[in-house]
C-alpha cells in the first residue's frame, strides 16, 4: 500500500513540474496540456494522501509513521485523523488541500474567463512543489521500518477527540487559503496588469480562507477548553499566536479589498496584505515546526522549520521585488483616487489599528528570541502582557465594526453619521451604565458590553430593514463577532472556582448549584484503566444535569489523561476537573465561567454570514458564465 | 497638499505610540527573565520574575492534594533549587523531561511558582 503512496508523490512531482513548465510562460500556448498536468498532479496527492489514510485504516505497521501515531485498538475515527497527528502526516494533508484549492482555480468560471486558471496554478504549483519536495525528500510519511512492531505507540490521548478531527484541517484549509489571492496577485503583476479588475476575483477566496481559519481559530480554543483542563481557550502561545496574524491582515485585506470604500492607495494596500497574509501562514508554520520558542503545542524540531525560514525569505524578496519592478502598476489610476468618505476613513484607520495588533502580537511573541539575540537574557512576556496591549486596540476595532453599517449608509459625510449613529452609542452606554451600576464586574466589562451592544443594536437595523446598503452576510459576520466578544467578555470576567475534597454522599455548593457527589466509579477497556466520577447537579432542589469527569491510565504510555466534566448553559459553564483522590475521598477543582457558549454560538453566526456572502458572488459568476463561456465544462 | 499629508502622518503615529506605550506599560509586571538554575543560585533576585528551566528531581516531588500544594526540586548539572507550586499536580508531571517555571523567590529561600510548563519526550510527535 504505502508504494502507492510514494509513487504518488513522486507522480505528483513530475506532473506539478510538467504543469509548471506548459503553464509557466506568460502566454500558455498550450492550455489544455497545462490544465491536464495540473489535474494529474492533484489526482496523485489525493492517492498519496489515500494511500496514508488506507495504511493507518489497515494496521499498516511497516510505516514508520503509522506505527508512531496508531494502535490497533484505536478508534476509526482516530485512526483517520492520526493521518494528521505528526509533522510529515500534516504536511501531506496540507498538499492535499493546496491541491484541491488549484483545483477549484482550474474550475472557476471568473478565472477561466479569461483563462487565468493557468498562470494562477503555476504560482500555486510552484507552492506545492515545495510541499512535495519536503514529502519526498525531508520528512516522509511513507519511510518504512526494518523491523516492524505487531502493534503501534499509540495515539497520543490528548489527540484523541473531535477537536483534533476537526481542526488541523480547517487551520491548514484557511493557511492554504491565502495561496490563492498570494497567486493571482503575483501572476497578474507578473505580466503588467495595471488594471484593477482583477482584485474583484480575489475577494471570494480571501472570503473562504478567512472563514476556515476563522474556524480553524475558535475549534482550537474549543478543543484547549474541552480537553487540556485549565478551563482557558486561548493563552497567547506562539502557536495560537501564529495562526492569529493572517487572520488579522487577512481582516484588513477583506475590507481593503471592498469595491466601494475607495480608501485611498487601495491598490496598493491589498497588494501589500495579500503578500503579508501569504507570508505569515509561512512564518507560522516556521514558528510552528522549528522549535525556536517554547509552546506547549510545537511539533519536535528539525530541518523544516528552518526550510519555511528559507522559503519566506525568498517569498519576501520575490514579492517586494516584483512589486518594485511593477511599481506603475500599483498606482492608481487618476479615476480610482481614494475618496474622503467616512467608511473609506473607517476601513483605513481599521487597517492602521489590524496592522498595529499584529505589530503587537508579533513582537510579545518574537521577544525571547529578540532578547536572547540582543541582550543575551532570554525574556518571556506572559498572557498579562498580551492582553493589556491588545484588548484596547481589540476593542476600539469592534467599536469601528459595530458602526459598520452606518458608516457604509449614510451619505451626507460625518455629521450624516453621528446623524445615524446617535441610538446604537445611546443603546451602547445604557447598557455600559446598566453593567456598571446594577451587574458589576469595573470597566473592563461595562466597556466592551457597552460596544458590543452598540454594535448589534446598529447591526440589527439592517436585519429590519432600514439600512438598505449592507449585505445580510456581512452582517451576520459582524453580529456572530459581537456575540462572540459577550463570550470572551462574560468568561473572562466573570469567574469564579473552588477546590475542595469531599466523601461520598456529601454535596457542594458552588454558585447556585448543589452537587452531590456519589463516588468514584473504575472502569476497564482494553488498554486503559478509568477511574471517574458523575456528580448529581441541582438548582433550588431540582435536578438539572450531570457532571462528569474522569482520569485514564493507559497501558503503553506513562502519563495518564484527563477528561474534564463541562455543563454548559446559556448563562454559565460549570467547569470540573477530578484533580486527584485518596480512597474514595475525591479532590475536586470546580470552575465557573460567565457567557462561554457565547463564543461558539456567535462562531456559528459568523459561518452563517460569510457562507451567504459567499454564495451572492459565485452565483453571480456562475450566471456570468453562462452568457460567456456557455456549456464548457470539461477539465482539461 | 502637504498639510494632508501631514495630517495622515500625526493620525496615523498617534496609535502607533499608543500600542508603545502600553507595551512599555505592560513589559514591567508580565516579563520573566529566563536564568539558569545555577545562576540563580549566585544571585539574590528577590523581586524579580523569573524562568528557571530544569530536569525534575524524580524522589524530591511531594504532593499534598487537599490543599493542593505541590514541592519539587529542580535540578541542572551541578545545582538544584527547591519549588512550590499552589495547584493542581499536572497528569504527566512524573514523567516530564524538563519542567519550566515561572515565579519569584520567596523569604524562604523557595521559589514560588505562578506558572508550571512540562516538556514531554512525547509532546505532540512520538519521536524525539
Amino acid at each position: 500500500m504505502h508504494y502507492i503512496g510514494l509513487i504518488s508523490l513522486y507522480a505528483a512531482f513530475g506532473s506539478t513540474l510538467l504543469a509548471l513548465f506548459y503553464g509557466g510562460r506568460a502566454s500558455s500556448s498550450q492550455p489544455k496540456l497545462a490544465r491536464r498536468a495540473n489535474l494529474i498532479s492533484i489526482l496523485a496527492a489525493a492517492a498519496s494522501t489515500s494511500a496514508l489514510a488506507a495504511a493507518f485504516l489497515t494496521n499498516d505497521f511497516r510505516l514508520a509513521y503509522v506505527a508512531r501515531n496508531s494502535a490497533r485498538s484505536l478508534p476509526l475515527i482516530y485512526k483517520l485523523s492520526a493521518v494528521w497527528a505528526g509533522q510529515s502526516g500534516s504536511l501531506l494533508l496540507w498538499l492535499l488541500i493546496l491541491s484541491l484549492f488549484s483545483l477549484a482555480v482550474q474550475r472557476s468560471c471568473r478565472l477561466r474567463a479569461e483563462e487565468l486558471d493557468i498562470p494562477v496554478n503555476a504560482v500555486l504549483g510552484v507552492v506545492r512543489l515545495l510541499f512535495i519536495i519536503l514529502l519526498l525528500f525531508v520528512t516522509s510519511p511513507f519511510e518504512v521500518l526494518p523491523d516492524p512492531p505487531h502493534n503501534g505507540s499509540g495515539l497520543n490521548p490528548m489527540l484523541q477527540s473531535l477537536g483534533m478531527v476537526v481542526h488541523p484541517p480547517l487551520l491548514f484549509i484557511g493557511f492554504s487559503g491565502f495561496a490563492v489571492p498570494f497567486a493571482i496577485a503575483v501572476s497578474r503583476l507578473w505580466v503588467g496588469d495595471s488594471d484593477s479588475a482583477w482584485l474583484e476575483t480575489v475577494r471570494p477566496w480571501v472570503l473562504l480562507a478567512w472563514v476556515f481559519l476563522t474556524a480553524g481559530i475558535v475549534t482550537g480554543g474549543q478543543w484547549a477548553y474541552s480537553e487540556l483542563g485549565w478551563g482557558g481557550y486561548w493563552a497567547w502561545d506562539p502557536v495560537e499566536n501564529a495562526s492569529l496574524f493572517p487572520w488579522l491582515t487577512g481582516t484588513a485585506l477583506l475590507h481593503t479589498l471592498l469595491p466601494k470604500t475607495g480608501i485611498p492607495a487601495r491598490k496598493w494596500w491589498c497588494c501589500a496584505l495579500i503578500v503579508l497574509s501569504f507570508s505569515l501562514t509561512i512564518f507560522g508554520t516556521f514558528l510552528t515546526r522549528s522549535g525556536v520558542l517554547d509552546s506547549v503545542h510545537a511539533f519536535s524540531g528539525g530541518a523544516v522549520g528552518s526550510i519555511f525560514l528559507a522559503v519566506l525569505a525568498v517569498l519576501l524578496v520575490f514579492s517586494f521585488g516584483l512589486a518594485w519592478l511593477r511599481r506603475d502598476c500599483l498606482r492608481e489610476a487618476g479615476s480610482e483616487r481614494g475618496s474622503t468618505s467616512p467608511l473609506a476613513s473607517a476601513v483605513l484607520i481599521g487597517n492602521i489599528l489590524l496592522l498595529l495588533l499584529l505589530g503587537g502580537v508579533l513582537f510579545g511573541t518574537m521577544f525571547p528570541l529578540l532578547s536572547r539575540t540582543l541582550a543575551g537574557r532570554e525574556i518571556v512576556l506572559d498572557e498579562s502582557f498580551f492582553n493589556q496591549v491588545t484588548v484596547p486596540f481589540f476593542l476600539a476595532l469592534v467599536f469601528l465594526m459595530g458602526l459598520a453599517p452606518v458608516l457604509a449608509g449614510s451619505s451626507g459625510g460625518w455629521p450624516g453619521v453621528l446623524k445615524q449613529a446617535w441610538l446604537p452609542l445611546v443603546c451602547g452606554s445604557a447598557v455600559g451604565l446598566y453593567v456598571t451600576f446594577a451587574v458589576g464586574g469595573g470597566e473592563t466589562a461595562a466597556l466592551p458590553f457597552g460596544i458590543a451592544a452598540c454594535g448589534l443594536a446598529a447591526h440589527l437595523r439592517v436585519l429590519l430593514g432600514r439600512q438598505p446598503r449592507f449585505s445580510i452576510g456581512c452582517t451576520l459576520v459582524h453580529i456572530g463577532l459581537l456575540v462572540i466578544l459577550v463570550g470572551v467578555t462574560g468568561s473572562s470576567v466573570y469567574t469564579d472556582d473552588i477546590f475542595v475534597s469531599v466523601e461520598p454522599g456529601q454535596a457542594v455548593e458552588f454558585g447556585s448549584y448543589a452537587l452531590s457527589y456519589p463516588g468514584l466509579t473504575p472502569r476497564y477497556g482494553v488498554d486503559r484503566y478509568t477511574v471517574g466520577t458523575t456528580l448529581s447537579l441541582s438548582r433550588d432542589g431540582r435536578d438539572v444535569g450531570k457532571l462528569t469527569s474522569e482520569k485514564t491510565f493507559w497501558e503503553n504510555r506513562s502519563q495518564p489523561s484527563t477528561e474534564v466534566g463541562i455543563f454548559s448553559t446559556f448563562k454559565e459553564d460549570l467547569y470540573l476537573n477530578l484533580a486527584g483522590w485518596e480512597g474514595q475521598t475525591a479532590q475536586l477543582h470546580l470552575q465557573r465561567f460567565a457567557l462561554v457558549s457565547w463564543i461558539w454560538g456567535g462562531a456559528w453566526i459568523v459561518y452563517l454570514g460569510a457562507a451567504m456572502a459567499l454564495v451572492g458572488p459565485v452565483r453571480a459568476a456562475k450566471q456570468g458564465k453562462q452568457v460567456k463561456a456557455w456549456g464548457r465544462r470539461t477539465f482539461s | 497638499m502637504a498639510d494632508k499629508k501631514a495630517k495622515v502622518i500625526i493620525v496615523a503615529l498617534l496609535p502607533v505610540l499608543v500600542l508603545g506605550w502600553l507595551a512599555f506599560r505592560a513589559f514591567e509586571n508580565s516579563a520573566a527573565y529566563y536564568y539558569t538554575i545555577s545562576e540563580v543560585l549566585v544571585q539574590e533576585m528577590r523581586d524579580q520574575k523569573l524562568r528557571i528551566k530544569g530536569k525534575l528531581v524524580k524522589d524530591s516531588v511531594n504532593y499534598d492534594p487537599s490543599i493542593p500544594l505541590l514541592e519539587f526540586s529542580l535540578a541542572d548539572q551541578d545545582s538544584q533549587v527547591d519549588a512550590v507550586y499552589a495547584g493542581v499536580l499536572p497528569d504527566n508531571f512524573h514523567h516530564a523531561d524538563e519542567v519550566i517555571v515561572e515565579g519569584k523567590f520567596n523569604s524562604r529561600g523557595q521559589f514560588t511558582v505562578s506558572k508550571l510548563m512540562l516538556q514531554c519526550p512525547s509532546k505532540y510527535e512520538g519521536e524525539d
